[in-house]
């Protein structure tokens, strides 16, 4: 690997994991991204969600794995609805004595710890081993908006997205190189109504509801402003989204586009593909995409799982 | 020193831990629940059944304001703050803190019925948007003010809720001897409801300009220079409910000396307090109604 930071998708899909024969090549696993940043004379591991995908990096981390026992790796939780955290209990490296494991993630609004958000699926009624049976060395860091920094010169920015629970995206900076998330999230849009002749219409209301989802839409381009690979929620079609999708916290394709494209993003993965989406659909909604791609400086990826981007 | 402030320790631990789980207010709990767990709820019924609840109002602000990194100004539109939570979010957050046990008072240790504690919180609120606009503030930025107002007297709940019996009793002997209810806290507890008001809004990172009106309503000149002017807002509302009977939030004192000189600083007339009055009333009427207070007599 001659860049600094391999990118791998090993989950690619939003709301459950759907695997039969039209998923075949796009992949059915629920959403897990991992980068391996090379740093001096070894490598990082940031695992970005515990979807269902995250079963198979562990058998290829296992696969490749020394023997002593020795592990390290970050997870940056994007958010703790059940498609992000289900793999996690699969995960083997927790069984590992000698894994050490960082669970970093967003508190719920009450503020309830992450610890025992996630080790809720790892109690009995879920999971026949107990989170306090884990052989591993696990520390959970509960993230707000805000930098941190994960030592070798790796500093995370992370920032709340619009989704129906407080999901965070994360921008990863190595050097000169940034990645960031996007998902799940969809446009901030005025959630009030603006329509004056509906008896609860306000009209300081509606102008500020208005005020406020343009300026945090901005301040969601400037998040992501330049990256070198952005891996944005792409769940639905414009068509799709505006028909009864609008609120589910997922964004049309359309959007995550022209959004990438007026912050200057150098290349869009489209991700968290809907579970009802076709491979056959998707290769046609990517034709259409980077097709339209080609005369400018964006290049569109759809993520499928193995796929593999250097930066 | 009495008996009572002699062991400050278990008193900080007691408020701290009241704030930490504040529900909200039994006057606007039976509509949160009821917007909140109806999926088909609109944001505008949303945001208007919180801010009429200082308790959930705090809470949201809290949220937004803590969690958020690189805001330039502290939040204090409801508004904003929806947009940017979500309306899921927001749902869920007021659901978890309505759903706690409410106010379970023994009605003969009643320092206010939560009701007129309601109903003056929410005229301070009303009060102070309109004397703002009088001012010459934009409606954009009015908002401020009826936060302001609707939270002043939050610090009143931890001690009413936690030693009731005590609060009581100051209330009542504020009352008789016709001192102000912040004076008689500090004689009898030693600590007023500004103080707590403060550690409310410092611990739920409200903002310089909420921290201020919770703390030095009573005593605006007290304020930074920054904020002194919204300050003084929020205390002249707060004066103006009392004299026009909008409530009760356990303070019955009432220097009429004091209101008319500050009346006169802001230019307001007789007819202009008789049309506060009126608006004021409407506007919890309004309230009333829609949050079908008292709807089982």
């Amino acid at each position: 690997m001659d860049s600094p930071i391999e990118i791998k998708f090993w989950g690619v899909r939003g709301s459950i994991p759907c695997p039969g024969p039209d998923t075949v090549r796009y992949g059915g696993n629920t959403m897990c991204v991992t980068l391996r940043i090379k740093v001096k004379n070894h490598y990082r591991l940031i695992i970005i969600d515990a979807g269902s995908g995250i079963r198979n990096l562990s058998q290829d981390l296992i696969a490749g794995h020394s023997g002593n026992g020795h592990f390290r790796a970050e997870i940056l939780l994007t958010h703790t609805h059940l498609d992000h955290i289900l793999g996690l209990p699969f995960f083997a490296p927790i069984f590992f004595p000698e894994a050490q494991i960082k669970i970093h993630g967003p508190q719920t609004c009450e503020e309830d710890p992450l610890k025992d958000v996630i080790g809720g699926q790892m109690s009995y009624r879920y999971f026949p081993v107990r989170q306090e049976e884990l052989a591993a060395s696990i520390e959970y860091i509960d993230l707000k908006e805000g930098h941190y920094n994960l030592g070798d010169g790796i500093t995370v920015r992370a920032k709340y997205m619009n989704h129906p629970l407080l999901a965070l995206g994360y921008r990863i900076q190595f050097r000169d190189s940034v990645i960031c998330t996007a998902f799940d999230t969809e446009p901030f849009y005025n959630v009030f109504c603006t329509d004056p002749s509906d008896p609860s219409y306000d009209e300081l209301l509606a102008a500020e509801g208005d005020l406020a989802a343009r300026e945090e839409n901005h301040r969601m381009e400037r998040f992501y402003h330049g990256a070198d690979l952005l891996i944005h929620d792409g769940q639905y079609t414009l068509a799709e989204y505006e028909t009864g999708k609008k609120g589910w916290g997922h964004s049309p394709i359309e959007y995550a586009v022209k959004a990438a494209q007026r912050a200057a993003v150098k290349r869009l993965a489209i991700c968290h593909h809907d579970p009802l989406r076709t491979d056959a659909q998707i290769d046609k909604l990517s034709q259409k995409f980077c097709h339209e791609q080609r005369s400018g400086g964006m290049a569109i990826l759809f993520a499928r799982e193995g796929m593999v981007v250097e930066v | 020193m009495n008996d009572f402030q002699c062991n400050r320790r278990p008193f900080y631990k007691k408020i701290q831990a009241y704030i930490a789980r504040m529900p909200s207010l039994p006057t606007t709990v039976i509509k949160v629940l009821e917007t909140c767990n109806d999926p088909n709820a609109c944001a505008n019924d949303l945001k208007r059944v919180i801010s009429l609840d200082p308790v959930l109002t705090g809470r949201v602000l809290k949220l937004i304001n803590s969690a958020y990194y690189s805001l330039g100004n502290p939040i204090s539109s409801l508004t904003r703050a929806i947009i940017m939570l979500g309306v899921n979010t927001v749902k869920n957050l007021a659901l978890s803190f309505t759903i706690l046990e409410n106010l379970k008072v023994k009605s003969s240790c009643l320092a206010f019925a939560p009701n007129e504690f309601w109903t003056h919180s929410l005229g301070v609120g009303v009060v102070a948007k309109w004397l703002s606009a009088s001012k010459g503030t934009p409606p954009s930025a009015s908002e401020e003010y009826f936060v302001a107002g609707l939270l002043h007297d939050l610090g009143k709940l931890p001690l009413h809720m936690q030693f009731p019996e005590e609060y009581h009793r100051v209330c009542e002997a504020a009352q008789s001897s016709q001192v102000a209810l912040h004076l008689n806290e500090t004689r009898f507890l030693g600590v007023d409801h500004c103080a707590v008001g403060r550690m409310i809004a410092q611990k739920w990172h409200l903002g310089e300009s909420l921290v201020e009106s919770l703390c030095h309503h009573h005593y605006p000149a007290d304020s930074s220079e920054k904020n002194r002017n919204f300050v003084f807002i929020v205390s002249l509302a707060n004066q103006l409910a009392i004299y026009l009977n909008i409530g009760n939030s356990g303070n019955h004192y009432c220097d009429h000396r004091n209101i008319s000189f500050q009346m006169s600083k802001v230019g307001m007339d007789k007819a202009m307090l008789d049309d506060l009055q009126e608006t004021v009333l409407d506007e919890i009427e309004r309230a009333k109604t829609f949050l079908e207070v008292f709807r089982n007599g």
